[in-house]
């Protein structure tokens, strides 16, 4: 993929992706130089997040995917993405995210965020 | 200024190494649905009350996970629920799991009140396996109760030979522990057969209804500790009572027992031994084969004859302590990888690609992912 960037107030964004390409409630994971970064949509806002749970690694742009026979099940996906509550619950065990500071209130520890801007339907993301 | 940015292929959940290695696992559970399993009750009787207005019984438990988690009961299927074979697939797929020993997970029939109904479940449980697992080619662990010594062997019997059949599934609880003689003929069929005894938690948690249990009002100290507790209790009292000196050829692995334990186990039981050595004659095992003492040291059978599952791992982070705590525990020779999906604590086998303490020592990494269970399950 090649490299578009966008320069706000000195600061460089680069462009992950389109709006459309990620569906209201779920996210896509890209790596820049080696940085894994998930991109979430809650509710049309757009977040940007280390793609690693603290915990045990797992990848953060899994949450809010539907469940193997999800039917059968009551909340339907894999951790979720909480636009009310501005956080990304981790599709393995459910550690909690504050998608703005990238803190988990039980554990007092932090995860990386990243500040996103949208520009014509393309979401950047300032590294 | 950045140089390359790529999307990533999410499908693959675990490390890329992971893909490269064996790995076993030995405690997959599937969910059948209650609808799914109630034609396979074959006696009209049991059927007629577990699913007339009368329905399943209901037990009330002091406390569980609902509330200590973010989705409540939903900890139970945080991943999905199985109910077939492909299902499985398709899950294994994603953490690198080659060869999952599924079973059916009923884990809640040991707390429950009526033995008809609580043997009519259990083998309609067995059955819906064998028709969706064990004829698909998926390695299974079938059910046998604790309840009912004579149910058991009949269980046994009727599916002890099948191929796919690699373990045979019971529970350890606060009830009476595995070491008492009155399940010898379960371990003769079991040794004879070439089955290992897979003892899984059940939801009759102790200790519910006493002073101690009555003061515990979290999860942690329900599930956290209570079933290392009743692993220990249970490990213990086989290994004093000559369970293995009688059937040295038994092999039985604890699920969701915790595993760090080991080490104090494994030296205060000696120790003890060493010091108190009398009583082992007058045990009923050894008081009728008229033997004094145990064969070995009691920890040699917990090196030969006992197995825990890893889930969940929670290696220290520090590759020097993980190290020692695995040689401790015996791990090359005790540990066997699981998953426990699609339960909360599901753990995938991140750890054993992420620690040096296993990227230096291959050879523990493949014993615990996938060699341990290899030579135990009747594969």
């Amino acid at each position: 993929m090649s490299v578009e960037t966008l320069k706000i107030d000195g600061d460089e964004y680069i462009k992950t992706a389109q709006t459309e390409e990620i569906p209201e409630g779920r996210g896509i994971a890209i790596d820049v130089d080696g940085i894994e970064i998930a991109i979430f949509n809650a509710d049309g806002e757009f977040y940007a997040i280390s793609n690693r749970c603290s915990h045990q690694s797992a990848p953060m742009c899994k949450a809010g995917e539907e469940k193997i026979n999800a039917e059968h099940t009551w909340t339907k996906t894999r951790g979720r993405v909480d636009a009310e509550d501005c956080s990304v619950t981790c599709p393995w065990h459910l550690w909690k995210w504050d998608l703005e500071s990238g803190k988990n209130e039980a554990s007092g520890q932090r995860i990386a965020t990243f500040d996103v801007t949208v520009e014509d339907d393309s979401v950047f993301v300032r590294i | 200024m950045v140089s390359s940015i790529k999307r990533l292929d999410a499908d693959e959940e675990v490390p890329e190494e992971a893909f490269d290695v064996d790995i076993v696992d030995l405690d997959f559970h599937v969910n059948p649905r209650e609808e799914e399993l109630r034609p396979y009750i074959e006696d009209e009787r049991a059927l007629d009350r577990l699913s007339t207005e009368f329905g399943m019984w209901p037990i009330p438990d002091k406390w569980d996970a609902a509330y200590a988690i973010d989705e409540g009961n939903e900890g139970l299927f945080t991943q999905g629920r199985a109910e077939v074979a492909e299902d499985v697939r398709r899950a294994c797929e994603r953490f690198a799991i080659n060869e999952p020993v599924v079973n059916a997970g009923i884990n809640g029939l040991p707390q429950q009140h009526h033995p008809v109904l609580k043997n009519a479940v259990l083998r309609a449980g067995n059955s819906y396996m064998l028709d969706h697992f064990v004829d698909e080619g998926v390695l299974t662990a079938l059910s046998i109760p604790k309840w009912d010594v004579d149910y058991a062997l009949e269980e046994l019997n009727r599916w002890g030979d099948e191929d796919g059949v690699v373990a045979a599934y019971s529970w350890y609880d606060p009830r009476e522990p595995w070491g008492v003689e009155e399940f010898d003929p379960v371990f003769e069929r079991l040794e004879s057969l070439g089955l290992p005894l897979l003892l899984h938690g059940s939801l009759a948690f102790w200790p519910q209804h006493s002073y101690v249990g009555d003061e515990m009002l979290t999860w942690t100290e329900v599930l956290g500790f209570d079933w290392p507790i009743h692993g220990m209790v249970n490990t213990v009292n086989m290994i004093m009572r000559g369970v293995f000196d009688r059937y040295p050829d038994l092999n039985v692995v604890f699920q969701e027992a915790g595993h760090w334990w080991l080490p104090f186990v494994r030296y205060r039981m000696d120790e003890f031994y060493e010091m108190h050595p009398e009583d082992i004659q007058i045990t009923p095992r050894k008081f009728e084969d008229g033997e004094h003492y145990l064969e070995k040291a009691p920890s040699e059978y917990l090196r030969e004859n006992i197995y825990m599952c890893t889930q969940p791992f929670a290696l220290p982070r520090r590759a020097g302590e993980a190290r020692d705590m695995l040689n401790l525990s015996m791990a090359a020779d005790t540990f066997v990888y699981s998953s426990d999906w699609p339960h909360q604590t599901l753990d995938p086998a991140t750890w054993f690609f992420t620690s040096r303490a296993f990227r230096d020592d291959q050879e523990l990494r493949d014993r615990i992912l996938h060699q341990n269970a290899r030579d135990i399950l009747r594969i």
